[in-house]
């Protein structure tokens, strides 16, 4: 990690010398998925006043003794180009569902793997939150993780976890799995 | 390494980064793509992109100076990382470097950077006109009030008309009591009224093409009007009439309304502004939403837009470009007489040179569209008559834009105070 980048702007990222360890995080998934209520509710902020997001938002949060630089960039399909400029460094993917939107869970399949298929997310750890679980049509984790066929991703870690962000549940079990999981491939 | 070797090149980086060849081509970059940046929570997808370029600049420069001065990358580490480096001093001298690699660090700056140009702005207009403009001052919500007061007109001259025609009904009453059982000539005496009233409403409605027309006897007149029209329509022969008679009281009761609203609103009728409206609401609509596609930051792709709107965004585009480039010149002006110590930091001396001035106020003016010119006084009380009942609900959805709009930079402008008192 840290080789992506080269010459200059490596040193100048080791110039900041902080003392914690900072963690990229890339926060994806289609618009409505709730990428940006997870992210506030990461933050402990309010989540009540949300808009769909135009273009993106950072938050940082201190976890385990890191500092967590999460970026939660807009779903919109007229965004989705531009998800690959924030891929650079990332690492770790957190891709958000809608677990209760059933009738986008292809289109959903088909932007994670593709997303999977970049060049910068080679190997990189990724999370998944079937989001909505507050709402009575959501689907189970399970039959979200085989409709993604995710049993067949061999070259990374990935969990998912079922969760709502509206109300919080399953958020801190995610932000659990992301830790022990930065921690032990930084080490 | 020695350690005094780190100590020189440590010295020689802050003597850089403090030199004209770091600052000039960084401030420009700075001040010329700060705009879209505002203190908005969210960010817009244009900010990747000029923290792209500015990574690409700021590498270049260093990469140059490295190469004269004849260090490598361990040793500009090495001096960076050393004690000496970390004091509370030098922390400011390396932000634009770091902010190359920490884009809320370089967010930050921008955002700096665009207020401290839209705080310039401002200092200029005063010195222009000795005070701000009511719109840029905070103080009471002057919209509100008007509007306030407008309804408040349009409730009397509703209660008053309502008051004259119920009046009118029970004269007429009355006389239909009277003459209804003795004579089937009623019937042609009520035609003769009718015809009275279509008189009254005609000479009305051609009386309402004059501009100048005073606002009390126009109500009265307008609310008689009502009277009339309203008790002819009570006459089942003469539908057309009372038809004539209800459009004139519209069209006269509108303009007697918006009049002292018109001229209580300084802020409005400035000579531009009013220029505007009266031309054709359609351009101001469009420059509105220029406006806020502009300071929406060209989120929506380019080519979206329709051909009109994207010529205006070009000569929007271009015409920030030239004033843009004036406060540069401005600002190259200071930086040329105060290049000994750390120009970045220095303040900007307060007397702008006086060949840019006009441009910088004339932009000023433009964003905050509703500064009235200091010499022209309000207008007079007397209401422009006869605007048809439609323009005037395009002026209402303007003053309703407008007001967002006063909002929003009376909100900027305390920002400004704030971010001021601050440093």
């Amino acid at each position: 990690m840290g080789e992506a980048q080269k010459g200059l702007l490596s040193v100048i990222e080791k110039l900041k010398g902080s003392t914690e360890q900072e963690v990229r995080i890339v926060l994806l998934g289609l618009d409505n998925a709730g990428k940006t209520t997870l992210l506030k509710s990461l933050a402990s902020e309010d989540v009540n006043t949300i808009t769909p997001t135009q273009g993106f938002n950072i938050k940082s949060v201190a976890s385990h003794g890191m500092k967590l630089n999460v970026w939660d960039i807009g779903g919109q399909r007229k965004i989705r180009p531009f998800w690959k400029k924030y891929l650079e460094n990332t690492d770790l993917l957190i891709y958000v569902i809608d677990s209760a939107d059933k009738k986008r869970f292809e289109e959903t399949g088909l932007e994670l793997s593709e997303l999977v298929d970049e060049e910068n997310l080679k190997g990189v750890p990724l999370l998944i939150f079937a989001n909505k679980q507050d709402l009575a049509t959501a689907s189970p984790a399970s039959e979200i993780a085989e409709g993604l066929n995710l049993h067949t991703y061999r070259d990374r870690e990935w969990q998912i976890q079922a969760c709502s962000a509206v109300s919080g549940e399953g958020v801190q079990d995610g932000m659990n799995w992301i830790c022990n999981n930065i921690v032990n491939k930084k080490k | 390494m020695a350690e005094d070797d780190s100590e020189w090149v440590l010295e020689s980086i802050v003597g850089y980064l403090g030199s004209p060849e770091w600052v000039v081509p960084v401030t420009d970059f700075l001040e010329n793509k700060c705009t879209v940046f505002d203190d908005e929570d969210e960010n817009k997808l244009a900010y990747t992109e000029i923290h792209e370029q500015y990574k690409k600049l700021v590498e270049k420069l260093l990469e140059n100076y490295m190469q004269e001065v004849g260090i490598n990358e361990q040793q500009f580490l090495d001096a960076c990382t050393s004690p000496f480096a970390k004091s509370k001093a030098l922390e400011a001298v390396f932000q634009p470097v770091l902010a190359t690699d920490d884009f809320q660090m370089f967010r930050s700056l921008m955002v700096h950077k665009n207020m401290e140009l839209q705080l310039q702005a401002l200092r200029v207009i005063k010195e222009r006109n000795g005070a701000l403009p009511e719109c840029l001052t905070d103080g009471v919500d002057v919209m509100t009030e008007l509007q306030q007061q407008e309804m408040k007109i349009l409730q009397e001259v509703l209660k008053k008309s309502k008051e004259e025609y119920d009046e009118e009904m029970s004269r007429r009453l009355l006389l239909e009591k009277e003459v209804g059982s003795t004579s089937s000539g009623c019937s042609s005496k009520l035609m003769a009224e009718c015809d009275e009233a279509k008189n009254t409403a005609s000479a009305l409605s051609q009386h309402i093409s004059p501009a100048k027309v005073n606002s009390n006897p126009v109500r009265k007149e307008g609310s008689k009007t009502a009277a009339t029209g309203g008790g002819a329509e009570r006459s089942s022969s003469s539908k057309p009439t009372s038809d004539r008679g209800s459009d004139a009281v519209g069209a006269r009761v509108l303009p007697a309304v918006r009049g002292p609203v018109k001229s209580a609103e300084p802020s409005i009728s400035s000579s531009r502004h009013a220029g505007e409206q009266s031309n054709s609401s359609q351009t101001t609509s469009e420059a509105w939403l220029e406006e806020a596609h502009r300071e929406a930051g060209f989120s929506k792709p380019y080519t979206e837009l329709s051909t009109s709107q994207q010529e205006q965004l070009q000569q929007r585009a271009a015409y920030l470009r030239q004033q843009r480039d004036k406060l540069h010149a401005l600002r190259k002006e200071q930086q040329k007489t105060k290049q000994s110590s750390l120009p970045e930091e220095a303040p900007s001396s307060p007397t702008p040179a006086p060949s840019t001035t006009p441009e910088a106020v004339g932009q000023s003016q433009r964003n905050g569209a509703c500064s009235p010119p200091p010499t022209s006084p309000p207008p007079p009380p007397t209401p422009h008559c006869a605007p048809p009942a439609q323009h005037s609900s395009n002026q209402k959805e303007i003053s309703a834009e407008e007001k967002k709009k006063l909002e929003k930079r009376k909100h900027l402008a305390d920002k400004l105070k704030e971010e001021v008192i601050k440093k």
